[in-house]
């Protein structure tokens, strides 16, 4: 490859890596506090993609609006799916399983929905950007990868800044090792889940837009989550930097090896290579745990 | 004061509390002794709002307690759980603010901070550490000062003793005493009966899940069924 190539693939990978970073997180964040893989996540980023599209396209097509409309979507779906699924098996006492089995179904019922009314067609977002590159040298840079590179950024630091400094954030760090100690505290444990549920919506809804953005939207859209529960998985389980700094990893081996070994094989290299990863550490990255004394 | 009024808890089948009733007067201390499984926890997780009771009333001052547990420790009824329960993965600091979460004022929780790395120097030194790497004894001045960062009326203590060197059993115990007179109600469970009932104004011996025994401290500690299952001395 020529090393120009090899800089442009490596910024693309970067780019799309940030994005299954922010997936990770929003995937992330919920198996910390509940201890259960949210497959709903992507039904967020499914219903966010078309919403994106359908506001940006049909409503008001200015770029940093719609966008934050979107998040904010997000974040309220996120909330209303803990509320309506997840909250009264939580109050019962029910078994992870159910959790896991609920968050399926969620996810199934978006895409099977989207699929019904508008799986016949291809949506594309409004063209923000006229010129879709820059030229630095013989240097080629792709302006929408940069947008969601800088976006993707911009909200992790953003969402790392509240978990770190906020007192609600505290919360929910805490909530990932012991969910029922905080009630001793007057921390109203609901309260915390769903603040949990709407960060991660609020994630779910950027990336469905950045995806939605940066390719087109189909029921489909929701599925490429799984990138981003992969990358929570070779993060290390709990970790959210973790997750971050795989995500960026996953895009970047993604984008090289496509471009020296084409996309057909990409995939079967990288799935074996994450299995290979995992029997090795089965932690992930960053994966470590501390000890309560008692 | 908090009054316990014929108090039953169930875990499905199994009775732990057997309408039991009890007092804590303003400014007291107040110990519950007894054998393992007797009920203690039981009975303060109540008092917390932690456990669903079966029957029975819980009041402060005639206002029922029987409401969430963020709302008990609002009102300024705050426990410090069996085993410390400190949160293993954040610092010692973000155990500390996350203990003053009901108090708005930022100066205050600054203040409060202050005071309780006054107490506990040791805490100061290790604020940036996870909470899971201090020891076991550091881990209970830890849970402790999480609960006064709340500046709390009553504090419910759960074997606060529990796993400590003997040296650190006695500082515990003087530091309640303490804590108890700048005006701190107190109720304490404590499986060192010995010592709980020598600082205690008032005691309940619990056993299977009833009140078997109660009075004042001394009192309790001089009844010969007490001394001889509980503090190991035959008459
Ligand atoms: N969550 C629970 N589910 C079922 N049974 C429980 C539960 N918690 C406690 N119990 C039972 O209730 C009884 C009282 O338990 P509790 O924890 O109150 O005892 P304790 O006096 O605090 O004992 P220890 O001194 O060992 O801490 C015990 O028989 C215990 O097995
Ligand atoms: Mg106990």
């Amino acid at each position: 490859m020529k090393i120009n190539l090899i800089l442009q693939q490596l910024l693309n990978g970067i780019s799309l890596g940030g994005v299954y970073a922010l997936m990770a997180v929003g995937f992330g964040l919920i198996f910390n506090v509940l201890k259960f893989s949210n497959f709903s996540h992507g039904g967020v980023v499914a219903i966010c993609a078309y919403f994106g599209y359908f506001i940006s396209q049909h409503v008001y097509p200015n770029f940093i609006v719609t966008l934050i409309l979107t998040a904010i979507v997000g974040g309220f779906i996120g909330v209303i799916i803990e509320k309506l699924i997840f909250r009264p098996i939580r109050l019962k006492g029910a078994p992870l399983t159910l959790f896991l089995v609920n968050s399926i179904t969620a996810a199934m019922l978006v895409q099977q929905f989207f699929a019904v009314m508008w799986g016949d067609n291809y949506y594309p977002y409004p063209e923000f950007i006229k010129e879709t590159a820059i030229h630095i040298g013989e240097f080629t840079v792709s302006k929408i990868y940069l947008l969601m590179l800088s976006i993707s950024a911009f909200v992790l630091l953003i969402l790392s800044y509240i978990l770190r400094k906020t007192k609600i954030g505290i919360a929910i760090r805490a909530a990932s090792s012991d969910i029922r100690t905080p009630s001793l505290m007057g921390i109203n444990i609901d309260f915390v889940i769903s603040t949990a549920f709407f960060f991660a919506g609020i994630l779910g809804g950027v990336t469905g837009y950045l995806l939605g953005m940066a390719f087109t939207v189909d029921p489909f859209i929701g599925s490429m989550i799984l990138k981003g529960i992969i990358a929570a998985i070779i993060g290390g389980m709990g970790s959210l930097g973790g997750g971050v700094v795989a995500g960026l990893l996953l895009g970047v081996a993604e984008s090289l090896l496509i471009a020296e070994i084409g996309a057909s094989l990409t995939p079967i290299v990288i799935y074996a290579s994450i299995i290979l990863l995992l029997l090795i550490r089965p932690e992930g990255i960053s994966g470590k745990g501390y000890i309560v004394k008692a | 004061m908090i009054e316990v009024k014929g108090l039953s808890v169930h875990y499905g089948g199994i009775v732990a509390l057997d309408n039991i009733s009890l007092s804590i007067p303003d400014g007291k201390i107040v110990s519950i002794v007894g054998a393992n499984g007797a009920g203690k926890s039981t009975t303060i997780n109540a008092i917390s709002g932690m456990v669903k009771i079966h029957s029975g009333t819980i009041t402060e001052n005639g206002e029922s307690l029987l409401i969430p547990p963020q709302d008990i420790v609002k009102r300024g009824i705050v426990q410090v759980p069996e085993g410390r329960k400190i949160f293993p993965t954040i610092t010692v600091q973000e155990n500390l603010i996350l203990g003053a979460y009901v108090i708005k004022d930022r100066e205050k929780i600054k203040k409060n901070m202050e005071k309780v790395f006054d107490l506990f120097p040791i805490l100061k030194e290790r604020k940036n550490q996870p909470g899971g790497t201090l020891s076991g004894g550091e881990q209970q001045m830890l849970s402790l000062s999480r609960a006064l960062m709340s500046d709390p009326r009553v504090l419910v203590l759960d074997e606060p003793s529990l796993g400590l060197a003997p040296m650190f059993v006695l500082e515990i115990f003087k530091m309640i005493e303490d804590l108890n007179s700048i005006g701190h109600t107190i109720l304490l469970v404590e499986q060192n009966a010995q010592k709980a009932l020598s600082i205690a104004d008032y005691a309940y011996v619990l056993e299977t899940g009833r009140i078997v025994s109660e009075g004042r401290g001394k009192e309790v500690a001089d009844d010969p069924i007490v001394k001889k299952a509980y503090l190991g001395i035959e008459e």
